[in-house]
């Protein structure tokens, strides 16, 4: 297995899944705790829109991917915050009308692209240099964010309206919250693809909730878990040639039912009972 | 009288086409226990919201901290400790009883400084003051309706207000943790000499307690020490004619659509 560690494809590989793993799973504790779970998977889809139009006109994917991922999650927040319909309906309009822009855009397009299929399943093993470092700046803003301000964070997914009242900027943080799920998933779409990077956002942060009571814990649970898994996964897929996108997902779905069967909190209500 | 510490006047509050609280004028000097009753509607919530800054007068003016409520920055807000009403907390969630009390100094801290070993002193003694210090590793979710109300009291405390805004605060428990809680408030109040302005439709638990009780309709119905507000004549306009009975200890006010 270290052989493969000799071939810059493998390096590259394995760090774009280890950057990713990581930055997924710690912005996905917000994300669950938050309630925003479906917001994810939107803006997935929003960003995956923008790639295909990008591929159509001729600009660089991930620009537009960020424009399309942004607006969604934006106008996801507005709508939240004007109560104007309940959120899960909001987001399943912009889902499936991101989804329809983005079939359109594939539509358009003279021939057969497989690039922009690399950006809907994912193709970890074909990251370039320059996507790499795409990965790494981005990863270490979002990360180094979420540092920053991450006692805020905790507070506005806890009670955003008690937040405001003790005096933190409590709607200011949430947009950036949104901006940074927004810009998470752009980072992810070419590693595990449009349709899972919502999973790795979602099922590490859910694992480690099955496993603490505590806020700190349970963002590093989520992230050494995210990190195994993307790392294995990539390992998993070229030893057994499988798409990287599903083995990552498959084996974090693997874990998350494991610490559901083993979740101490569970085990103690049981016991309380 | 000492200078007001929130002052409403003739402030209305509500939104397009809607009024919710109507032409208040109040002055509430510091370190005064004052409680707020009225019917559902009345709006008890939106003058908390409006003490707080999330609600700008459309007509009138208040002032709160000698600042227009719309323009209380987070600093302002930072001084005005906020019991919201108990809502349905996630059992599951994931946050030990002192990292919530911590929360309660993020807005003093302000954005990227992280809590000293001074802001962690400050929050196990709020924990203390509350008398839940033994419970501070605990998980929030596995504590009783009665001892999490404590632990948002001292996450309102680690704040180290100078106003102590508590919007009903006894709903959802049982008798022994409502006088609990109730008693915890008034010894607070004595000790710390805090504002406070607690919201509350439990009259006879506070009668006792408070300075003066603040009681609405949609405007300001009536205000001054219980004994002057706590009248069948009064209480009747607000509650409902014929429907409230009084004694010499109690006030009962029949709910109305039993009969």
């Amino acid at each position: 297995m270290l052989e493969l560690l000799a071939y810059d494809f493998m390096q590259r590989s394995l760090l774009a899944a280890a950057l990713v793993g990581a930055v997924c799973s710690v912005i996905g504790v917000f994300v669950v705790l938050r309630g925003l779970a479906f917001a994810g998977a939107g803006t997935a889809h929003a960003a995956f829109a923008g790639v295909t139009l990008a591929y159509l006109v001729g600009l660089p994917p991930l620009s537009l991917a960020i424009v399309f991922g942004l607006a969604t999650v934006w106008i996801t927040g507005w709508v939240e915050e004007k109560g104007r319909m309940k959120l899960d309906v909001s987001i399943g309009i912009l889902y499936t009308a991101t989804m329809a822009l983005a079939i359109l855009f594939l539509g358009l397009m003279k021939s057969y692209n497989p690039e922009v299929y690399g950006y809907l399943f994912g193709s970890v093993l074909s990251v370039t240099s320059e996507e790499l470092l795409t990965i790494v700046g981005l990863s270490v803003a979002v990360l180094g964010t979420i540092l920053l301000l991450s006692k805020e964070l905790y507070f506005i997914a806890f009670d955003q309206e008690m937040a405001a009242a003790s005096g933190v900027p409590a709607r200011q943080i949430f947009y950036l919250l949104l901006t940074l799920v927004a810009l998470t998933v752009v980072i992810s779409l070419k590693t595990v693809g449009a349709i899972l990077v919502f999973a790795m956002i979602l099922i590490p942060a859910s694992t480690a909730y099955q496993l603490t009571h505590s806020l700190t814990q349970m963002t590093l649970y989520s992230m050494l878990i995210g990190t195994f898994c993307a790392v294995s996964g990539v390992l998993l897929s070229y030893a057994f040639d499988l798409p990287s996108g599903p083995s990552i997902v498959l084996l974090a779905t693997s874990l998350f039912f494991l610490a559901v069967c083993c979740s101490p909190k569970r085990l103690h209500r049981i016991q309380a009972q | 009288m000492t200078h007001p510490i929130i002052r409403f006047d003739h402030a209305t509050f509500g939104f397009p086409g809607i009024i919710a609280l109507e032409d208040v004028s109040l002055s509430i000097p510091e370190s005064e226990f004052v409680g707020v009753i009225g019917p559902n509607g009345s709006g008890k919530t939106t003058l908390c919201r409006a003490v707080l800054g999330l609600m700008a007068p459309l007509r009138g003016t208040l002032r709160v901290l000698d600042c227009a409520c719309q323009e209380l920055r987070c600093h302002h807000r930072a001084l005005i400790g906020y019991l919201p009403q108990k809502g349905m907390l996630d059992r599951n969630f994931p946050v030990t009883v002192l990292e919530a009390v911590m929360m309660g100094r993020y807005g003093a801290l302000g954005l990227f400084r992280r809590p000293s070993r001074k802001d962690w002193d400050i929050a196990r003694g709020a924990l203390a003051q509350v008398g839940m210090d033994h419970h501070r590793a605990s998980a929030l979710g596995a504590l009783s309706g009665g001892q999490q109300q404590r632990v948002f009291i001292a996450r309102a405390l680690a704040q180290q207000p100078r106003i102590l805004l508590l919007d009903e605060p006894t709903t959802g428990l049982d008798l022994t943790a409502q006088h609990s809680v109730v008693e915890l408030i008034q010894q607070l109040h004595r000790e710390l000499k805090l504002t406070i302005l607690m919201i509350t439709h439990d009259i006879n638990m506070i009668r006792s307690r408070v300075d003066r009780l603040v009681l609405l309709k949609t405007k300001l119905f009536a205000e001054g020490p219980p004994q002057e507000v706590l009248k069948p004549e009064i209480l009747s306009q607000v509650y409902g004619k014929d429907l409230v009975i009084t004694d010499k200890d109690f006030v009962i006010v029949e709910d109305y659509h039993h009969h």
